[in-house]
């Protein structure tokens, strides 16, 4: 072994040709395990999922599908039900993006601060984004119950009417949304207060030298120096809620009217329910599509900016 | 810290009261804050070790009246629990080990090693980040179901595995190890695969730590892929199955409470041991 090894080594020094040739062989061997993988349950049902969408597909016999072309996709903006859910998506990321922002921000800028007991509160508040979505989500249900609940014991005793969360129209989306909040600000939290730790002090030295406050300081300093974080954050988090699917389906299966119907359950529904695959495979293009031009945007935002 | 509070001090005249006011605000907020975060853990405890009667009744009670671990005897001897607790512990572990190795030898082709095309490789994995997972849900399930895999593991984990994350981040760090020790390495007559073994890895392990921590608690916790794959109830997850049991044991908070619990609790046990590791996997996402 330690033989052959050494010979390799002589010979990489002395034929740069054979070893390059070597390298492009072990390179395609080490890389080969991932690449099968991927290829196969990525990019494979990738590519398969627009040819599907171009076909009313036969879920029992696939040699029976027909091609349709365009047409699931001049279905799809037909569709009402399909617009009722990218609406519902949309809401539901206006209420979370934004929220998991600032509370992470101002999180973030709290346990930065002259505070005791900074490890632990770090943990506490990352701590629910290990939770299984599932678990979220049930243990929501009760904390919103009318009958039982923990959240309208209290608030029944400042008001008199507490707002029946999860079943009417109007509170049931910002409530999935305030567990979505609890249950994800941890990640964004942790990055944010990651970028605010690296900011060098001196620059908050100068600030308070020119007279800058509190808020001049967040405003010229913090924010500016951690745009990226900000900018990660935001991407993110508009991706994760774009594909939102299990709190409403625990939470509320949709209802009530299907208020709390998203995207992804919209898909899933067309497939498993209606056997629908190839309008299914539409819809996943067309959010991947809204997606990437997210991704594209944000590039284009943080572009020209080298540092 | 103090030490450039102390500066603020002594360039604003302010008075000492006026700053420790600041600072009493700042931890009534905090701590606020914190209390609302860990309220309902609280809440799932204190259920779960009630009956059914104080559960269901009005008021909170968080001391149980009398404690009880009747929910968790119902669960244990009325349901699969064990099995998806079982399940879901071999799905996440094989799921771990698959991605460090995987993605660590391809990080280390495309770092370490010096061949055409690599770039174009590379590029290929971090454009697949743009690719939501659900998009490729229905021709994933007809390639699963064709390969005969429905209610296997393996259902699971591989399409798990094809995500771009771990190497991604792997490649980031085996990118910045010094060059030097893999070219005394090369000298000396090691082989790549040696240099991969006894030199990139052990040198990693602090990265490899944190990625296997964050992979196994994302994978524990996957929810809809299993939801459509593992169709018997034998073959469940803890995630989709708590939610089985929630409709099987329709209006029993204490029991729903306790299954939550087992769910989680396995997870929660290990942040409390490797906080660090699991929080600096997620800092490294932020860094790109």
């Amino acid at each position: 072994m330690s033989v052959t090894d050494r010979f390799d080594g002589i010979k990489g020094v002395i034929s740069s040709d054979s070893r390059s040739r070597k390298e492009l062989i072990e390179g395609i061997l080490f890389s080969l395990p991932y690449l099968v993988i991927f290829g196969t349950f990525l990019l494979y049902p990738l590519v398969m999922g627009g040819y599907m969408s171009l076909f009313d597909w036969n879920a029992i016999d696939p040699t029976q599908s027909v091609f349709i072309g365009l047409e699931n996709y001049a279905q799809l903006m037909a569709d009402d039900g399909f617009w009722n859910a990218l609406k519902n998506t949309g809401y539901f990321a206006l209420l979370t993006v934004p929220s998991i922002l600032v509370v992470a921000l101002g999180l973030a800028l709290g346990v930065n601060r002259d505070i005791k007991g900074k490890g632990l509160l770090r943990a506490i508040f990352f701590s629910p984004y290990i939770l299984t979505v599932s678990v979220t989500a049930l243990v929501w249900i009760d904390l919103y119950s009318t009958q039982y609940g923990m959240i309208n014991h209290y608030l029944g005793m400042i008001m008199a009417n507490p707002p029946q969360w999860l079943q009417t129209r109007l509170t049931a989306m910002p409530a999935i949304a305030m567990t979505t909040v609890w249950w994800l600000v941890g990640f964004s939290f942790v990055i944010l207060l990651a970028a605010r730790q690296s900011v060098p002090e001196y620059l908050y030295e100068a600030a308070q030298l020119d007279g800058a406050g509190t808020w001049r300081q967040f405003r010229d300093v913090t924010v500016p120096q951690i745009r990226h974080a900000i900018f990660f954050v935001i991407i993110i988090n508009i991706i994760w809620a774009a594909q939102v699917y299990g709190q409403p389906y625990v939470m509320t299966s949709g209802g009530p009217g299907k208020t709390t119907e998203t995207l992804v359950m919209y898909l899933y529904q067309s497939a498993f329910s209606q056997r629908n695959f190839g309008y299914a495979a539409a819809i996943g293009y067309v959010l991947t599509g809204i997606l990437v031009l997210v991704s594209i945007a944000n590039y284009y935002f943080l572009g020209g900016d080298n540092e | 810290m103090s030490d450039s509070s102390a500066t603020v001090n002594r360039f604003e005249s302010f008075s000492v009261g006026d700053v420790s006011m600041r600072s009493v605000g700042v931890h009534v907020v905090m701590y606020g804050a914190a209390l609302l975060f860990v309220l309902p853990y609280l809440y799932m405890i204190s259920t779960s070790l009630q009956t059914q009667q104080e559960a269901v009744s009005e008021g909170m009670h968080w001391i149980p009246d009398p404690i009880t671990f009747a929910a968790f005897t119902n669960l244990l001897t009325g349901s699969l629990i064990v099995q998806w607790a079982i399940n879901t512990l071999i799905i996440a572990s094989v799921t771990t080990l698959l991605v460090l190795l995987v993605d660590s030898m391809i990080a280390f082709a495309l770092t370490r090693l010096d061949w055409p095309g690599q770039r174009y490789v590379l590029g290929l994995i971090i454009a697949s980040f743009m690719v939501p997972g659900f998009v490729n849900i229905i021709p994933l399930y007809i390639l699963i179901a064709d390969l005969g895999l429905l209610n296997n593991y393996a259902a699971v984990i591989l399409p798990f595995a094809a995500g771009p994350l771990g190497v991604f981040l792997l490649a980031q760090f085996f990118r910045d190890l010094p060059h030097e020790l893999q070219e005394a390495a090369q000298l000396d007559g090691f082989s790549n695969l040696r240099i991969y073994t006894h030199i990139i890895l052990p040198l990693s392990k602090s990265i490899l730590t944190a990625l296997a921590l964050f992979i196994f608690v994302w994978s524990w916790n996957q929810f809809l892929w299993p939801l459509i794959v593992l169709q018997s109830e034998a073959a469940y997850t803890l995630p989709i199955g708590v939610v089985v049991l929630q409709d099987n044991f329709t209006y029993q908070p204490a029991v729903t409470m306790a299954s939550a619990l087992i769910a989680s609790g396995p997870l929660f046990i290990l942040f409390l041991l490797l906080q660090e590791q699991l929080m600096s996997a997620v800092e490294m996402q932020g860094v790109t």
